[in-house]
Formats: structure tokens, sequence, C-alpha cells
């Protein structure tokens, strides 16, 4: 019992925090423009991240989002039900935080002697602001403020490094790719206004269940349609996915973990939300005359296929990193494609836990990149032969991550994609259960070539000793360990991820 | 009363020599005896606690108790419940209480005589020997208590593996690591056949547990009481498979016939752990498995008659192929299979106590007969031969006194234990003889063995103590010091003694109450319900007769066999205990030749694998080279070449990234849009 309640606004905290820490970054700016105090630039930014993460923690342990009668607070609504906290919006927040945590810890190092150090960890917190806001907004206009705010600072952020020729390049397309999708994105919306006459997600689904939308079934497919095109954009899903591999691999690499797993769960909050909420799956079909999870079937075979079988042959460490990445994103879509009219918690909540447990081990992984960027020793596998030797620690780490990645019992990835699995295979999708094994099978090949290369190859060339940046090697391991530490509480929070899920899809 | 007063520390009695096992491996190097005294400790700790659990049995309690559930699910059994739960268990019953004593008794006197055998004698290797012998001590202990059969089977393949690793102790001979992969080959395939029937056991009645309610005893007694159809099988024939399919298992590992082949080339390990293999771990592992798992057995007559004529056969074969060895440790290995055959033979006519009786006593002797040769080799510098022995009765004299206990207790002559045990196995085959023909064959076969039996053991006596020396080295022997003394000394007593818990025959005679072992495994001090004596002997199918009197049978038999055994012995003293025996062995022509050569029993395995298993082999490599890596090849060679394909869609160049996502994003309305009908 809360001794006083606070006002509903507070919800968003977790969001707010971010935006504020942002803010007061741009404060430190401008008070000492030319400012090259690290600490102080990376630290401020890693407390307001923990301190949102520790916010969005409290108020799992207090029961928002839970439903009354269980005990909790319910959800809450805030500014007339344009957004809601609820398990669903607080789980991503903290995947989010904890991600945007990690890489400003590893920035720390890795941003050493770089220009515009404060814009830097300012604009890194307005797109977690961005990606938290995703997680709580409730109407296609608050979704797409967001998704602009999460993508702005995003495209900065590639192009931060302006004498790396690969930076300005990837930040350029992916602004280009950004900007054709986004300008998809929102004439679906409008396309689905024009439909319905809401923006609002519940309303939307109450027009459609009202069949006041029947007569406009091909306009709101089609709409549909362009939004899905906005998601697999967010989430680097085929064939939106054109600006991940050059984005990742131009960008600094504690950038390419940040897009890649925060940015990710961010896109992937949004469709988990829209699709659940506003095009609810029998009602939907009925009125556009097909299960949209179709769509997603389709999007999920091919993502995963096409971002390991391209990942396979790659020789740039973090370029595969990257296809991963798009492989990834196509395990997690399973998500959208296992619900059905009679339920898909379970294989929604899968990719959920995949979602966080990926925070941690891909974090991990492009980290393990910006440590040898910082290093210097090269981008190619053959670069990275011996590592081990100078390294362990790192290398070990590494291996936990990739391992982890490849799905290895008994690591995090290999519950979160077994439970993906099972799912799958209970929602009757065979194909997508078929595609998963196979993938995973594929790209064990891939992960466990770097794992060859740094701990059983020989060097090419000699290597003076490697020094041990300290952000780095902090955010390194917590990622690694991270990856184990979750099996023990995997069940708990499990069952945090199907409560959200089974909330948001009654 | 679970895990109260000695039960609570009934896991110690295991684990102490797993412990030691792991201090032997990680710090042997560094202690001052190579992992020596943390054997020793261990196994003299397993002692004590053992000791203290027969004594709280004898007191009246049992200890049957599921200690961990490590699998558990739902299946359809064929006869049971519609579920299976995989556990670890203990059950601390007389016959378990028993044998822990014997096996770490026995563990103790090795491990104190390998202090004389390997670290005066400045063998290498020593950390490896010691947590051998730990992890070895573990695993036969661990079986020796198990509660279930999947439980006894992991512990029985456990005391495989280590019989490999301390056979092949000498990796660096040649024939060491041979004889090692020989005995993890032999015994494997009569594994195979025990995993059979676990499985087969489990999927039939939905348990595996060895005692109580829930039993697969008890589960076999109900199906074949309500005339159930096991898998198209009525019910007995369907235990009798089952039960024969575990027994494979149990001729593997007790060496019977035809899989014994390993055991003699086994002797290339050192002679402690030939000790151990044969009186208290490996070997005793088989006929103990038997015992344990009676009751069912004892529900099938036929799978009882085979274990007594394979157990009939074995003794007799096995003893005749002993006569011509001039290996000391070769006569002794054989003596080994030919008493296993006589614990089968009577535990196949459902002369359970008189199997376990015989198991016990062969455990002290053999173990004494084992560390004497031992000592005989330390003497000899190591020299095994036989016929370069002679005279070392005056020079070892507590080293002879000993072996020749052990020698009285093999062959059989009054009062040694094992006269007592001998006779009462061959007193239980003749009664159920007399009603079975086949049984009865197995008798007569067991009988003549017993000459055999005395004319080795003798013959083997006399060429290494008697006579004159032949050899410079038996000459001037080395000494040996207490560590080997003692343990033959504790040994040799209980060669002499350990017939008195059951003198039937003289119970009968005078009709004295003095049936000990008998009473003990009957449950009369305390008991887990169904495993007593007399549950089996009510089970068991068989009939029993008499000549005359159940007395006079008695009286015959004993007479019977003692006279054989007497004779063998005065035979071997006729022809070897003068001052320069001469080899008798070309008498016997053709004969020896066979005998020699071991009736061809390698031979005709060797061929067998030769021409059967190896072109299977070959034809399965085969199939595995082409068919199945050719499809994994291609299947990699496919995605690389797809991945390389699809690489090549990313050309850098964003205009046609912009036309492929808006293609692509056309696909599928396209897709939705005819599934939906959207543009009708």
């Amino acid at each position: 019992m809360a001794i006083f309640e606070l006002p509903g606004w507070t919800a968003l905290a977790p969001a707010v925090l971010l935006a504020a820490t942002a803010l007061a970054l741009f404060v430190i700016d401008s008070i000492s423009p030319t400012t090259t105090n690290r600490g102080l630039l990376a630290g401020t930014a890693t407390a307001g991240s923990l301190a949102a993460l520790g916010v969005a923690v409290w108020f799992v342990l207090a029961g928002v989002g839970t439903p009354t009668i269980d005990g909790g607070r319910g959800v809450i609504d805030v500014l007339g039900n344009q957004f809601v906290v609820d398990q669903l919006a607080l789980f991503f927040m903290i995947v989010i935080t904890v991600v945007t945590a990690l890489v400003t810890v590893a920035s720390y190092d890795y941003m050493e002697g770089h220009a515009y150090q404060a814009e830097y960890y300012s604009l890194v917190l307005l797109a977690a602001t961005g990606m938290a806001t995703m997680a709580a907004a409730n109407s296609l206009v608050t979704i797409f403020i967001a998704l602009e705010l999460s993508s702005l600072p995003s495209y900065a952020l590639v192009a931060i490094l302006k004498d790396n020729r690969g930076s300005v390049e990837g930040g350029m397309k992916y602004f280009l790719i950004g900007a054709l999708s986004s300008a998809i994105f929102l004439y679906g919306i409008s396309l689905v206004y024009g439909a319905t006459g809401h923006l609002q997600l519940e309303t939307i689904a109450d027009v459609i269940g009202n069949g006041d939308a029947n007569d406009y079934g091909g306009l709101l497919g089609l709409g549909i349609l362009m939004l899905i095109g906005g998601f697999a954009y967010k989430t680097a899903s085929v064939p939106f996915h054109f600006w991940a591999p050059e984005a990742y691999e131009g960008a600094p690499a504690p950038i390419s973990a940040f897009l890649s797993s925060a940015s990710k769960a961010a896109g992937f909050v949004i469709a988990f939300r829209v699709f659940t909420e506003a095009f609810p799956v029998a009602r939907t079909a009925s009125v556009i005359g097909v299960d949209w999870t179709v769509a997603f079937i389709v999007l999920a075979v091919v993502t995963m296929t096409l971002g390991n079988f391209a990942a396979a042959t790659q020789e740039n460490v973090k370029r595969m990193l990257a296809y991963s990445s798009i492989g990834h994103a196509g395990y997690a879509l399973i998500g959208l494609a296992g619900i059905s009219a009679d339920g898909g918690a379970l294989v929604m909540g899968a990719a959920m836990m995949h979602l966080l447990v990926y925070g941690f081990m891909n974090t991990g992984a492009f980290l393990f990149v910006a440590l040898a960027e910082y290093w210097g020793v090269g981008r190619t596998f053959e670069d990275y032969n011996g590592l081990a030797r100078q390294a362990p620690v790192a290398c070990f780490a590494l291996g936990i991550c990739l391992f982890s990645l490849a799905g290895i019992p008994p690591l995090g990835g290999f519950w979160s994609k077994y439970f993906l699995y099972t799912s799958a295979l209970d929602a009757g999708l065979l194909v997508v259960a078929a595609a998963l094994v196979v993938n995973s099978a594929l790209s064990l090949y891939y992960y466990s070539r770097l794992i060859k290369a740094v701990w059983i190859e020989d060097p090419v060339v000699e290597r003076d000793s490697l020094s041990q940046p300290i952000g780095l090697y902090a955010a390194l391991v917590v990622a690694a360990v991270m990856t184990v530490a979750l099996l023990p509480m995997f069940g708990p929070v499990a069952d945090t991820a199907v409560n959200a899920a089974t909330a948001v899809l009654t | 009363m679970a895990g109260t007063g000695a039960f609570g520390y009934a896991p110690a009695i295991a684990l102490f020599p797993l412990v030691a096992f792991v201090v032997a491996l990680t710090f042997g190097k560094y202690m001052p005896k190579r992992g020596a005294i943390a054997g020793i400790l261990a196994t003299a700790g397993s002692l004590l606690l053992s000791l203290w659990l027969l004594v709280t049995v004898a007191g009246g309690e049992v200890y049957h108790e599921t200690l961990y559930e490590w699998a558990a699910g739902d299946v359809l059994t064929e006869a049971g419940p519609d579920g299976i739960e995989f556990t670890f268990g203990l059950l601390i019953d007389p016959l378990s209480a028993l044998m822990l004593v014997i096996v770490s008794l026995v563990a103790f006197l090795v491990h104190v005589f390998s202090l004389g055998y390997m670290n005066a004698e400045g063998e290498t290797g020593l950390p490896r020997y010691y947590a051998g012998l730990g992890l070895f001590t573990f695993s036969m202990l661990a079986f020796v208590y198990a509660d279930n059969l999947l439980m006894a089977f992991m512990f029985f393949e456990l005391v495989g593996l280590c019989s490999y690793l301390l056979i092949g102790f000498w990796f660096r001979t040649r024939s060491a690591p041979s004889a090692a992969k020989k005995a993890f080959l032999v015994t494997r395939f009569g594994d195979y056949f025990f995993l059979l029937g676990v499985v087969a056991i489990a999927s039939t009645f939905g348990t595996v547990a060895f005692a109580g309610e829930n039993s697969f005893v008890v589960a076999a007694e109900t199906a074949i009481e309500n005339g159930q159809t096991l898998f198209g099988f009525d019910a007995r024939t369907w235990v009798t498979i089952t039960a024969l399919l575990v027994l494979g298992g149990v001729m593997g590992k007790s060496a019977q016939f035809p899989l014994h082949t390993w055991l003699p080339d086994a002797m290339e390990g050192p002679t402690t752990v030939s000790a151990l293999i044969h009186a208290a771990t490996m070997v005793a592992a088989g006929v103990y498995l038997v015992a344990r798992m009676f009751g069912y057995y004892a529900l099938s007559p036929t799978a009882l008659t085979v274990i007594a004529f394979v157990g009939g056969f074995t003794a007799l074969f096995a003893a005749t192929m002993g006569v011509v060895k001039d290996d000391i440790k070769q006569v002794l290995a054989y003596s080994t299979i030919s008493q296993y055959g006589y614990m089968m033979l009577g535990l196949g006519v459902g002369g359970y106590v008189a199997g376990v009786f015989h198991l016990m006593n062969h455990a002290f002797f053999k173990a004494l007969l084992f560390l004497g040769a031992g000592a005989v080799i330390v003497i000899m510098h190591h020299e095994q031969d036989m016929w370069k022995m002679g005279g070392l009765k005056d020079k070892a004299p507590i080293t002879y006194y000993t072996f020749l206990a052990g020698a009285l207790a093999l062959a059989g002559i009054i009062p040694f234990s094992g006269f007592w045990s001998k006779d009462e196995v061959l007193y239980d085959a003749l009664i159920v003889g007399l009603e079975q023909p086949v049984i009865l064959v197995a008798y007569a076969m067991a009988l003549i063995a017993v000459f055999f039996t005395g004319f080795y053991t003798f013959r083997m006596v006399f060429l290494t103590f008697h006579g004159e020396p032949r050899s410079e080295t038996a000459e001037d022997p080395h000494p040996v010091g207490w560590s080997i003394k003692a343990p033959l000394i504790v040994l040799g007593i209980l060669a002499v003694v350990a017939g008195l818990v059951n003198l039937a025959p003289l119970a009968q005679v005078l009709g004295a109450d003095i049936t000990f072992l008998e009473h003990w495994l009957d449950g009369e001090f305390g008991s887990v319900e169904g495993l007593t004596y007399h549950a089996y002997h009510e089970t068991v199918a068989f009939e029993e007769g008499a000549i005359g009197s159940e007395t006079v049978t008695m009286l015959l038999g004993a007479g019977l066999s003692l006279g054989l055994a007497l004779a063998g012995a005065l035979t071997a003293h006729t022809l070897y205990n003068v001052p320069e025996p001469v080899r008798h062995k070309e008498r016997l022509g053709g004969v020896r030749r066979t005998l020699e050569a071991n009736y061809y029993q390698d031979e005709y395995q060797v061929w067998i694998a030769e021409r059967f298993t190896l072109p299977a082999a070959r034809m399965a490599d085969r199939f595995d080279q082409s068919v199945i890596d050719g499809l994994v090849n291609s299947v990699s060679t496919a995605s690389l070449f797809g991945g390389s394909r699809l690489k090549r869609v990313q050309t850098g160049l964003v205009t046609n990234y912009a036309a492929l996502l808006v293609a692509g994003f056309i696909g599928l309305l396209l897709l939705l849009g005819t599934l939906g009908g959207w543009f009708l």
C-alpha cells in the first residue's frame, strides 16, 4: 500500500528520466562546450539510464500493470490513453535501459579522443527516450512521434565519426532508407485512419469489431501492410533490412550494439502492441479477408533465412554480427507469426524473452567488436586470430555471448530459442519451427568460426600487448555474466513476459 | 526412520572413496604416498560405516529411501502405471549391508597392500593408480546399495570403466592396453543386453525399483497372476526374456561362458587390481546383481535353469583350463571364472543363501590368493612363471601359510570356508537335480570341476612353495614388508573361519541352530519386505528330491565333493610335490593343445569379429562417408553458395536498396492482397 499516490504521468518516469538526462547533458555541453571530461559525461548518461532502469524495475515489482485482481495496481493510462504503462511497456523499458547503460559505460573508453562527446551521449539518451516512449505509446500518432524521436538521433549517431567514410556513408544510407520507410509507415497510418476514423489503438479495434470498417477492407489491409513495413524497418527485417549491414558496420561499435539490441526491441514492442491491441486477429481477418499473421510468417522465415545465410559467408566480423542481428529479428518475428484467434501469449512471451536475452548477448558481442576497434586489431576474422592469448577474459565473455546467440545449452539463448521453438510448434507453425532449427544450426557455423579465430588460431601478425579499457571490459563482462545469470531467473522472468503478453492479448 | 542414525551416514560409504579419487587425482603428486593415504583413510571410513550399518541392520532396521529424482515423465507402460520416475536411492537390507562390508574390507586391504606392492616397488603414475582404485571402490559401493535397476546399471558401467582404466594401468606395454580394451569390449557386449533389459523392464512395468510395493518384481508377479499379455507374450515368457537380457550383463561382468575371455587377459593389470576385480568389485558385481533381483529371476524357472546350467558348465570349463597354466596369476584367473560358475549354479537352483555364502567366502579367499600371488611376485622380483619358483615355503612362511589357507578354501577342503559354501551350492543343486535332469547335468559338471579345482590349486601351491628353488631369484627372494603381510594375515584368518557363519551340514546332523547366514538373509534380524530367502524360496518353482532322507543326501553329497577335492589335491601331490617336479602336460596329448589354447574361444570370437563385425562396420563406414557426409557436405556447400549469392544483393547502392525494398513490399502486398481479395 502506497502512502501517497503519484500523479498518473509519473508512470512514464523511465522515459522522462532519460529525456531529463539528455537535457542535463545539453546543459553540461552549453556550460562547457569543449569539455573532454569523459567521466562526467559517460557517468551522467549511465546514471540516467540506470535510474530509468531502477524505476522501471521498481514499477514492475510494485505491481504496475499487474491486474488489480491479482493484487497489482493495474494498467496506468497517461494523457487520455495516448500512452499506456503496462507490463509489456515496462518489460521493454527494462531491456532498453539496460542496453543503454551498457552502451554508455562502454562508450567511456570507445569515444576517448573523439569530438562531440556531449552530443554523442545526449543523442544516445534522446534515442533511448524515443525507444522507451515507443514501449508505452498507445496511439498511432504517439507511436510515430516516438519512432521518429528514436530514429533521428540514431542517424546522427551512426554518422558521428565524421572523418570515417564508412560511418558517414552508413549514416546516410540509414537516413535515406529510414525516410522511405517512415513515409510508408505514415501513409499506412493515414490509410488506417481513413478506414477506421481513429488513431488510438483500442478504438481502432472497436471500430473493426463493430463492423464499421467492413466497407474499407482492402484499404485497411493495405494500411496494415504499410504499418508492417514501418516495423520491419525498425526491427531490421526483410525487405526493410538493407540499411542494417552498412549502418552497423559503419557506426561506432557501441552504437551498433545499441541499434541492434535496443532499437530492435523498441521496434518489436510497438509491433506487438499495435497488432495485438488495434488489430485482433479474428476480427481483423473478417474485415480484410486474410490473417495478418501470414505476413509475419513470411517475414519471419525470409528474415531469419536471409540473415543467417548472408552472415555465414562474411569475412568482416561486425558485418557478420549485423546479419546475425537480422537473423535474430526473424526469430523474434515468430512472436507475431504465432498469434492466433485463440491465444498466442506463450509464443509472444517467448519472443519477448528472446529479445531480453538478446539484449545482453548481442550487446556483448558488439562490445567485443568495440574492444577490438579500440585496440585497432582489424576488422576481419583473421585479424581476430589468437586474441584469447592476450585478452582471455574478454574472449571468454565473447565465447559466452556467441554460444548463447547460437543457442547452445545451457545458456540463455538456448532457452529462449527453445521456448520459441516449442511455442511455434504448439501454434502449428511447422515451417517456421523448421526454419528456426535449420537457421540456428547454420548460425553455429559462423559464431563458432569467430570463437575458433580468437581461441584456437595463431595470430597472423605479432601484436603488442593489449590494454584493458575498464569501461569496455566492465560492460562486456556484465553482458556475458547477465547472459548466464538470467538462467536461474529464467522462470520468473518468463512468467512476467507471458503475463505481459496475456494482458495485451485479452 | 528416514536418514536416522547410521543410515543418515550411508551415502558417505560410497562418497569417501569418491573424495579419495578426487584428492588422489588433483593432489596425489604432492602427497607423501602419492594418494595411498587418502585411499586408505577413505576405505577405512567406508569399512567402519559399513560395519556400523551391519550392526544396525542386525538390530532389525532396514533402509529404503529415494534420495534424488532426476527425471520423471508420463509414458504409457505395458503393464504398470502411466508414468515413470528415475531416481537415485539407497536400499540397505541384509544382503547389501553384508556386501558393503565385504567390498569395503577388501578394498581397504587392497589399498594397504598396494603400499608394499606399488609404492615400495617404485612404480610411476601412482596418483592415477590410487585415483582409479578410489573411483572403482566408489562405483562398486554405490552399485551395491542402489535401490533401482537403472542406478545399478549406471554404476555397473562405471565399474566397467574403472576396470578398463586399471587393467590398462601399465599402458606403455603392448599387452596391457589390449587386455584393457578386450575387457571393456567383451563386458560391454554383455552390458548391451543388460541395457535392453533395463529398457524393457522400465517400459513394461513403469518402474525400475528393486524393492517395495512399486518394484518391478511385484509388478511382474501381479502380471503373471493376472495372466496379462505383455508385448504379445504371456507374462511369464516376457519376464523370462527380460530376465535373460539382464543376464547378458551378468555373464559379461562375472565372466561366464562364453563371455569369460576377457578375464584371463585382465591379469595384465597390477595384481592388486586383479584382487580387487576378482574378489569384490567387477566380477562380483554380476553375481551380486542376480542376488539383488533374485525375486525377479525366481519368477522364471527357465531363466533360473539357464543360470544354473551356464554356471555349472562354466565351473567345469574354466577349471579344466586352469590345469595347464604356468603363470600363477593365470591359474587364479581361471579359478575365478570357475568359482563364479559355482555361485551362478547356486543361485540358479534357488539356493540364494548358498550363492551369497559362496560369494562372500570367495571374496575373502580369492582376495587372499591374489594378494598372496602378489607377494610371491614381489618375492620373485616380478617373475610369474611357476616353473621358475619353488621352495619358497621356508623363505616366506607368512606368505606360504596364508596362501595355503586360501588354497585349502578354494579347493574346498574341510573345514576351510570354501568347503562349506561350495558344499551348500552342490547340495542345493543335487536336491533340485534329482527332479530336474538338466540341473542334474549342471550338478555333475560342477562336481567334476571339484576334482580339477583341487588339482590345479595344489599344483600351484606345490610348484610355487615346495620342492627345490628352480631359479636364482627363488634362491634369493626379495623380502616383503608388513603392508603386504598384514592384509594376508587378516584374509588368511577370514578364509579359515568365514565358513562358520553357515555350517549347514553340521546344523543338519547335530540339529543345532547355527545357520546364521541363512537367518540373516531370511530377514530374521530385519529385512525389506519381499527380499528374504523365504519369500524367494516360495516363488521358485523347483521341486526338490532326496536320496533316502535329507541328511543322507547331504552327507552323500558332502562326502563325494570332499573326496573329489582330496583326490585332486593328492594327484597334484603325487605329481608335483617332489624336489624336482617335471611337466606332465605331454601326457595329455591332443587335449593339451586344446586346453592351452583355451578351447579356441579367443580364436572363434576373433573370427566372428573379423568375418562379420568388421565387414559390417566397413559397410556402415562407407555409407557414412559417402551418403551421410555427402549429404551434409552438399548442404553446407549449398548454404555457403546461397550465402554468397545473398551477400551480392547488398550492392552498396542505396537506390538499389530502395528499389528492392519497394519490390519486396509489393510482393508482400500481392500475396496478402490475393489471399484477402483486396483487388476485387
